[in-house]
């Protein structure tokens, strides 16, 4: 039995006047947090489809548990939340969540009984108030998206595949989007989510794999892939704002390589002779007061940065979760 | 298999509970009954009114004309002999008669006068005045009354006896109508053509309604994104399969209702409209076998499995109403050829055009039955116009299928043809 929830090995996929994967394989280990990272159009949906044998690859295999993704069967330990979400509006939310766990191989009467302790767990069903006997178009889009949370998860599948969770999410579900990621993980479920947003992804992710423009820049367990990075990163703080002879400090190239400057913090990447007993002292000397000097593993956010640069970066993608 | 049907079955549960359902589903059969009941209805009113016997016969003829004739108005009506007044009296007495019962019938004390002279003897001519003379039914009534009397009168002095007399004017013409086609005669011919229009506006209606509910299926899965969802659980051409079967279904189920309860009307219809005051009239329903019923289920249900195939391909491309409807205009236009040539089929059900158009699949499900409803056609013809349909069904489901399975997932922009062709050759 293989080791891996999901195995791609040279997936391609093209498209007319575009190619939106490009040769891309990767490891998803069982029982892991993973987190496909990139800028929007890189290249994750159309991968995640494939996946889900919802769109076939041009090249590549795809196997998932060590199974070929198409097997039929395989679809039914799978669960999904598409980045555009959407229930049939018409339709009591008790009705769309049978009949998603009936398309997932559930029982009826298995279904039922999940749909009631799922809609109790996410607080839609309490003792003055079941929102399954309501219709979807008739909740809140906070509550919407505690459905589709349901539909996703109502089969206890082995493999989760989220994409784009946390985009449009109120801060309360995104806390329990995350509870329920790491409940999963504490259970052995696999979780895949893709996301461009560095600072969810550095909490939850046990591995990353971050593409750009359909290919694989770098992929790996985090604190691998941040110790590849070597630790030439300083983070400062400094207690009196920025003294006069800063910033000139900061621009020597033969000092400091690149600077993030996050308005309180900075994040410095050392210049490759340089040390950060120098950059120490010279701070000192230019008179700044020192809050904080720690060399740190550059954060997920530098090294996306750095690896996929400003020209894979579109609108959206810095922000930070 | 298994999660087909649960597809299905969500199409058509959600379908057949819904106000719409239930309301087009009573409504057909209401309609039916107002069909069938109002046309007795008002042939009721279409008979003279109580008004023609309240009338004054000025008779200047000396024959007793005027009361044979105020028998003859009351007779089958209220049976009150009383209500026709009848004044005899010499042709100089007539004109101030006449202005006095002018006046009469302004204060409405009655509703017309009848005068009768030696022109009316002569079988010439009789005047009638009166608030009622624009009454269709009124009119007939007097009209025939008149004739009889004028003409037993009339026999009377040519020597005949009253008896006989009475008996050779009082003959009841049945006029029937029967139709005589290049094939010979074809039974009542307004039956069949009145069968065979409700047979082609149900057709049509069917097709178009349920084609339609499989297009805004379609897309309401595409537009709410729900389509992602469930085929990443099963495969696309079950959410497609599903969703015809289901709106199919929910179509034959209210064809069952609509025809059982038009079955029910028709066996008891005499007992509801003696119940209404109405008199059954001669009707003779279509002389549709179990046979006939059955290949018109089979077009149905071919024709109807081509153009929801077609619909849902148009509804998978499309990602707005507007273009929907853009999109929709080739099926459209397709369904409607068949319907717009109706009269010219239905005056020559055998004519080139007929036979051709009830060959091709995307007019044949229509156009056929609506040939075997006006004269017998082959047995080979309706086989080879089945199997028309049948193989355009499966290529335009095998043409939906793969536009389907890639429009789905395609948002924004309308697919040119170019882009539809790749779809269709993709695996």
């Amino acid at each position: 039995m293989s080791n891996a929830a999901v195995e791609i090995q040279h997936a391609w996929k093209r498209y007319t006047g575009h190619v939106a994967v490009r040769d891309l394989s990767l490891t998803v280990p069982r029982g892991s947090v993973y987190g496909l990272l990139g800028p929007n159009g890189a290249g994750k949906t159309t991968t995640i489809r494939m996946l889900l044998n919802i769109i076939a690859p041009d090249e590549g295999t795809i196997r998932i548990f060590g199974e070929p993704h198409s097997k039929p069967g395989i679809t039914n330990r799978i669960g999904y939340l598409p980045e555009e979400r959407g229930l049939y509006r018409k339709m009591q939310v008790r009705r769309v969540l049978r009949f998603l766990a009936q398309l997932k191989g559930m029982a009826k009467a298995d279904a039922d009984r999940g749909v009631d302790q799922w809609l109790e767990r996410l607080g839609l069903r309490t003792s003055d108030k079941d929102w399954g006997a309501a219709k979807v178009d008739e909740l809140s889009r906070g509550m919407q998206q505690k459905v589709q949370f349901i539909s996703t998860l109502i089969h206890d599948p082995d493999l989760v595949i989220l994409d784009e969770p946390f985009s449009g999410l109120d801060p309360i579900n995104a806390q329990a989007l995350k509870d329920i990621v790491i409940e999963l993980r504490q259970r052995g479920k696999s979780v895949i989510f893709s996301t461009h947003l560095m600072d969810n992804a550095e909490r939850l992710c046990d591995s990353v794999c971050i593409i750009a423009r359909g290919e694989k820049v770098l992929d790996g367990a985090v604190a691998e892939v941040k110790a590849r990075q070597g630790d030439r990163h300083v983070a400062v703080v400094l207690s009196n704002g920025t003294p006069v002879g800063v910033p000139e400090i900061l621009r020597d190239r033969a000092l400091v390589a690149r600077c993030d400057d996050s308005n309180r913090m900075l994040e410095i990447e050392l210049a490759p002779r340089a040390s950060a007993q120098d950059l120490l002292a010279r701070l000192i000397a230019a008179g700044a007061a020192i809050e904080r000097f720690e060399l740190v593993r550059p954060s997920l956010h530098r090294i996306f940065l750095d690896r996929v640069g400003a020209t894979g970066v579109e609108e959206g993608m810095s922000g930070h979760g | 298999m298994d999660k087909l049907w649960v597809i299905t079955a969500r199409e058509y549960l959600e379908r057949v509970r819904t106000r719409w359902f239930l309301f087009s589903t009573v409504f057909g059969p209401v309609f039916f009954a107002a069909l069938m009941i109002l046309p007795a209805i008002v042939a009721r009113r279409t008979k003279a009114s109580e008004e023609v016997s309240r009338i004054v016969v000025l008779d200047a003829t000396g024959h007793r004309l005027g009361h044979r004739i105020a028998d003859g108005l009351s007779v089958g009506m209220i049976g009150d002999t009383a209500r026709t007044r009848v004044q005899e009296m010499t042709p100089d007495q007539l004109a101030p008669a006449e202005s006095l019962a002018t006046r009469e019938i302004v204060r409405g004390e009655l509703t017309g006068y009848l005068v009768l002279d030696s022109a009316a003897l002569d079988g010439r001519r009789v005047r009638y005045a009166g608030r009622n003379a624009s009454a269709e039914a009124d009119m007939d009534m007097i009209r025939r009354v008149v004739r009889e009397s004028v003409m037993q009168t009339r026999l009377e002095m040519a020597g005949v006896g009253p008896d006989r007399s009475a008996a050779l004017v009082r003959t009841q013409l049945e006029f029937e109508l029967e139709r005589i086609t290049d094939r010979g005669r074809g039974g009542s011919a307004r039956v069949s053509i009145a069968f065979a229009l409700i047979i082609v506006v149900i057709l049509y209606m069917a097709l178009m309604l349920y084609g339609q509910a499989v297009l805004r299926g379609v897309m309401e899965e595409k537009q709410t994104r729900v389509a992602e969802v469930v085929v990443s659980s099963v495969e696309p051409w079950k959410l497609l399969a599903g969703k015809v079967i289901g709106v199919g279904a929910v179509g034959l189920t209210q064809f069952a209702v609509w025809i059982g309860s038009a079955i029910l009307l028709l066996r008891y219809r005499a007992p509801i409209l003696e119940k209404l005051g109405g008199s059954a009239m001669s009707f003779t329903p279509p002389d549709v076998t179990i046979g006939m019923g059955l290949v018109l289920l089979l077009f149905f249900v071919a024709g109807y499995v081509f153009y929801s195939a077609l619909f849902a391909a148009v509804g998978a491309m499309v990602s707005s109403e507007q273009e929907a409807q853009q999109a929709l205009m080739p099926i459209i236009l397709l369904l409607v050829s068949s319907f717009v040539f109706f009269q010219p089929i239905l005056s020559k059900p055998t004519s080139g055009l007929a036979q051709t158009l009830s060959w091709l699949p995307f007019s044949a499900p229509i156009v056929m039955p609506l040939r075997m409803a006006v004269i017998p056609v082959a047995g080979w013809e309706v086989a080879v116009a089945l199997i028309s349909v049948a193989a355009g069904s499966y290529i335009a489901v095998w043409i939906a299928a793969r536009i389907y399975r890639t429009g789905m997932l395609m948002y924004g922009k309308r697919p040119t043809m170019r882009e539809l062709a790749r779809w269709l050759r993709t695996t």
